[in-house]
């Protein structure tokens, strides 16, 4: 109480200085202004806002705008796609069960059938690795290769595991059934006598499905409630305008995606295999590749190349409508690359490396010593996309790192 | 006496009253205070000093390094100590010495993290050490350790105007270029992000909001000066002044600069303004002012020689300073030789993208460096754009190679010798229009010496 007298004391003392009125009355109106329930009151347009009392002159109706890009990408594509997988998770959760109950060839054919559904399924979902999927660490959970398949054997020799445990990531996820049921060495129907034979093996391949399985159902339930924070851009409107700064939807989006494509598929898939990484010698490590049990490398590496495509170009998951796009925000901010429009050097650089991902047909792993120029121009293009979304889309979309302050210099 | 030995009189030798300086004093004490322990609560000092493992160091003041943890954490405490002396005016001149060199010091380990206002405050706090801010409505003179004064000469306040004077003015002058003016370039791109903001948003869509913003800035920044030192114009000038900083404060991430605009701003406004806020103060303070009435005569003031000739040159070389880019070929936003301490706040948006790859001395062959292993994510992109930056790391790499032994995956073994060959591919994209090669991606970096003189190595931006 004392202390409020205090203050309004302070107040007007203030206050009885000329050029503080002055200024009080210009903050006023600044902050007033900005507190205020205000939005766009126009049914009529794209960002019409139900809550608003008052027009901020902020309705747009052009083809571009920062909520159609948001809205679209979570409708589009991040919650079909995410679901998508999550029923492919689910389907691979009942045959992992009708295998554990009877291994028979035909339930591994199925089983394996299954897997390779959801392995193309993450390929469409890996990027999207911020909000609830970054809480969860999911691309860690779910796919890190290669398998530490030392510690995988020795945690079914013992009977022992806890995939919870950070400890467990290389020894657990979709990989780990990679390694499980197209173990090396084992005919299919050797594999199967070592499933009929060994219960901790079929356990432990339950536990890697169930936990795929409580993974993404916890990403699904929290992207029911985290949608509207992400197309309202929920944290930044909170703190300042500078909507394209950290923690906002767009850097998250930009962040995710540059990080995925230039760790995990540049580097990851194709790069740290082909030796690019390995010191002088730049000796092939084929060990290295995704899914090197099965061979499924490629497919799936193409599988991921295409989704990152769509998803840039803002296209429609199940049926491939075009919306708008992280290219619409590209164009709409005209960036350019040497006078082109950088959406398109950017999609063209997306087909050349479709062109080069044609010349590899089998297997990752051997491709990397059986057709090693073909891999490696694969590898060039891949490089290439980097500077273009890492700089020049970055830089053009305004999404800076913004963990310390800068002045632009 | 002629008419300019008046003028000049006037704005060096007069007597004035020294309520502006205490206000100063107060106020900058306080604002360092707060931004110090912002930058202490924000785990900075963790981040930008004990993180990283290489520091880019000013060219001269390689000597310079961050003391081991944890005691950047006393150095940071020390600061903030002397923040509070100063407000106080308690040991006033120790505390401006310790203030000025501590602050100094701490910028100069790292140029990754140079801004502009920091610059600012390092020059502040040095002339703060020469003027007499402390001579009344202090502790030192409340416990007598030096006499009060009512009056100081003209020239101690007006350096300060000056200073802020030359801040405002060199960053207009440096807003007076080709993509500034003609393009709206980086404003025309940065505020299309913006539409989310309060009453404008929509207008900021515009390219031609772009050229608004681009040109009354530049216009802002070039007569905010003479506004303010105008009696006249000072009040509108201040609120325009106002205005314009909480603009730049809630669109762009610049921290506390605009703050430190708006409380420095304040000295430009007359004794009487002063003399309120100071009344003001000491109803709620120990400390009081003394009267008017013990007006000292023959006050003579202490501005020896040397101290004329410091401060000449000190401005002297600010005056230069900005200009030393005229001396380098290229394009000066592309080479940024001659860039810092030069004003130019928010001018360029530059993004780039580097590759370093060391070179095996007897086979033609090279390795790809992993940045991350040696630099944090801010070095790395502020590295990737500045050749000074890119010199410095590529010797670093080099020395940390040299007469190494590497244990290849095959088994092999390689000697590194005593020079490795470090080359780098570097893309840098400008003002978003796409991204071109930055430097020669043959030159063996390691044999570039570091120094003032042009980079030759820097590819040009037409190519």
């Amino acid at each position: 109480m004392l202390l409020g007298v205090c203050l309004v004391g302070i107040f007007t003392k203030i206050m009885s200085l000329r050029l503080f009125k002055v200024l009080f009355i210009i903050s006023s109106v600044l902050i007033i202004q900005s507190c205020k329930k205000s939005g766009c009151t126009d049914p009529q347009a794209l960002n019409y806002n139900v809550d608003a009392e008052k027009e901020d002159n902020s309705c747009l109706y052009e083809d571009y705008d920062k909520l159609s890009l948001l809205t679209n990408l979570a409708d589009n594509y991040i919650i079909p796609s995410m679901d998508a997988y999550k029923s492919k998770v689910a389907n691979l959760n009942i045959h992992v069960d009708s295998f554990i109950e009877n291994p028979s060839i035909s339930n591994l054919t199925l089983l394996r059938t299954n897997w390779e559904d959801a392995l193309l399924n993450w390929q469409d979902i890996g990027f999207l690795d911020f909000g609830p999927s970054e809480y969860i660490l999911l691309r860690k959970q779910t796919n890190t290769f290669p398998i530490d398949t030392t510690e995988l054997n020795n945690s079914i020799s013992i009977a022992d595991w806890n995939l919870e445990y950070a400890s467990s990531y290389d020894s657990k996820g979709l990989q780990a059934l990679d390694y499980l049921l197209f173990k090396p060495g084992h005919t299919d129907n050797q594999l199967i006598t070592y499933f009929q034979n060994n219960i901790n093996a079929k356990n432990y391949l339950k536990a890697l499905a169930e936990d795929l399985n409580q993974n993404i159902n916890y990403v699904t339930d929290q992207w029911a409630t985290y949608r509207e924070d992400f197309i309202n851009d929920f944290e930044v409107t909170q703190s300042n305008f500078s909507t394209n700064s950290q923690g906002s939807s767009i850097s998250n989006i930009i962040n995710a995606l540059c990080l995925h494509y230039e760790f995990y598929v540049r580097r990851g898939k194709v790069g740290l295999p082909l030796g690019v990484f390995n010191g002088f010698s730049q000796l092939e490590l084929p060990g290295l590749v995704e899914c090197y049990y099965s061979g499924k490398s490629t497919q799936n590496l193409v599988r991921s190349v295409t989704s990152l495509r769509k998803y840039v170009n803002g296209s429609s998951y199940l049926n491939n409508d075009n919306g708008i796009g992280l290219d619409d925000y590209m164009d709409f901010v005209t960036a350019e690359q040497n006078t082109q429009q950088l959406s398109r050097v950017i999609d063209n650089q997306f087909l050349a490396i479709f062109e080069e991902l044609n010349g590899i047909n089998g297997p990752l792993s051997e491709e990397i010593i059986n057709n090693k120029s073909q891999v490696s121009q694969t590898y060039q293009e891949l490089q290439q996309l980097v500077p273009y979304i890492k700089v020049d889309m970055t830089s053009a979309l305004g999404v800076l790192i913004t963990y310390q302050d800068n002045d632009g210099d | 006496m002629t008419g300019i030995n008046k003028w000049v009189n006037h704005l060096t030798k007069n007597h004035v009253s020294i309520f502006p300086l205490l206000v100063f004093r107060i106020i900058f004490g306080i604002m360092m205070f707060f931004s110090t322990l912002r930058f202490a609560l924000k785990g900075w000092i963790y981040d930008l000093y004990e993180v990283p493992s290489f520091f880019f160091t000013y060219y001269g003041f390689d000597w310079i390094s961050p003391l081991p943890s944890p005691y950047m954490y006393v150095v940071f405490s020390i600061l903030l100590i002397s923040c509070i002396f100063i407000t106080f005016g308690l040991f006033y001149k120790f505390n401006t010495i310790v203030f000025f060199s501590l602050f100094t010091y701490i910028e100069l380990i790292d140029k990754t993290n140079y801004l502009n206002h920091y610059y600012f405050i390092s020059l502040i706090s040095l002339l703060l050490i020469f003027l007499p801010a402390n001579r009344n409505f202090s502790l030192d003179t409340y416990f007598g350790i030096c006499k009060r004064k009512n009056t100081v000469s003209a020239w101690q306040i007006n350096i300060v105007k000056l200073q802020i004077g030359i801040v405002y003015f060199f960053a207009g002058i440096s807003k007076l270029n080709y993509h500034w003016l003609i393009e709206a370039q980086p404003l025309i791109n940065w505020l299309k992000h913006q539409s989310d903001f309060p009453i404008i948003g929509k207008l900021l869509l515009y390219d031609f909001t772009a050229y608004i913003f681009s040109w009354v800035g530049a216009i802002f920044d070039i007569l905010i000066f003479f506004l303010l030192i105008s009696r006249r114009w000072r009040v509108i000038g201040y609120c325009i002044a106002f205005v314009f900083h909480i603009m730049t404060a809630v669109m762009f991430p610049i921290g506390v600069f605009p703050y430190v605009m708006i409380a420095s701003t304040l000295i430009f406004f007359n004794d009487n303004f002063h003399k309120k806020i100071i009344d003001f103060i000491s109803k709620y303070s120990l400390l009081k002012k003394s009267q008017f009435n013990i007006e000292e005569q023959n006050y003579t003031s202490s501005n020896s020689n040397i101290l004329k000739v410091f401060l000449i040159g000190f401005f002297t070389v600010q005056f230069f300073l900005p200009m030393r880019f005229i001396l380098y070929p290229g394009k000066l936003f592309w080479t940024e030789q001659g860039y810092r301490f030069s004003w130019r706040v928010m001018l360029i948006e530059k993004a780039g993208y580097s590759q370093f790859y060391i070179h095996e001395p007897k086979m033609d062959r090279k390795m790809l460096i992993q940045n991350r292993d040696y630099l944090t994510p801010q070095q790395e992109k502020m590295m990737s754009t500045q050749p000074d930056m890119i010199l410095q790391y590529a010797h670093y790499l080099s020395d940390t190679f040299k007469d190494s032994t590497i244990i290849e995956s095959n088994g092999e073994i390689i000697k590194m010798g005593d020079n490795p060959k470090i080359t780098a591919d570097i893309t840098v994209s400008l003002f978003n229009k796409g991204s071109r090669k930055f430097i020669d991606p043959k030159q063996n970096l390691s044999e570039s010496k570091r120094g003032f003189t042009n980079k030759e190595w820097i590819l040009d931006y037409e190519n």
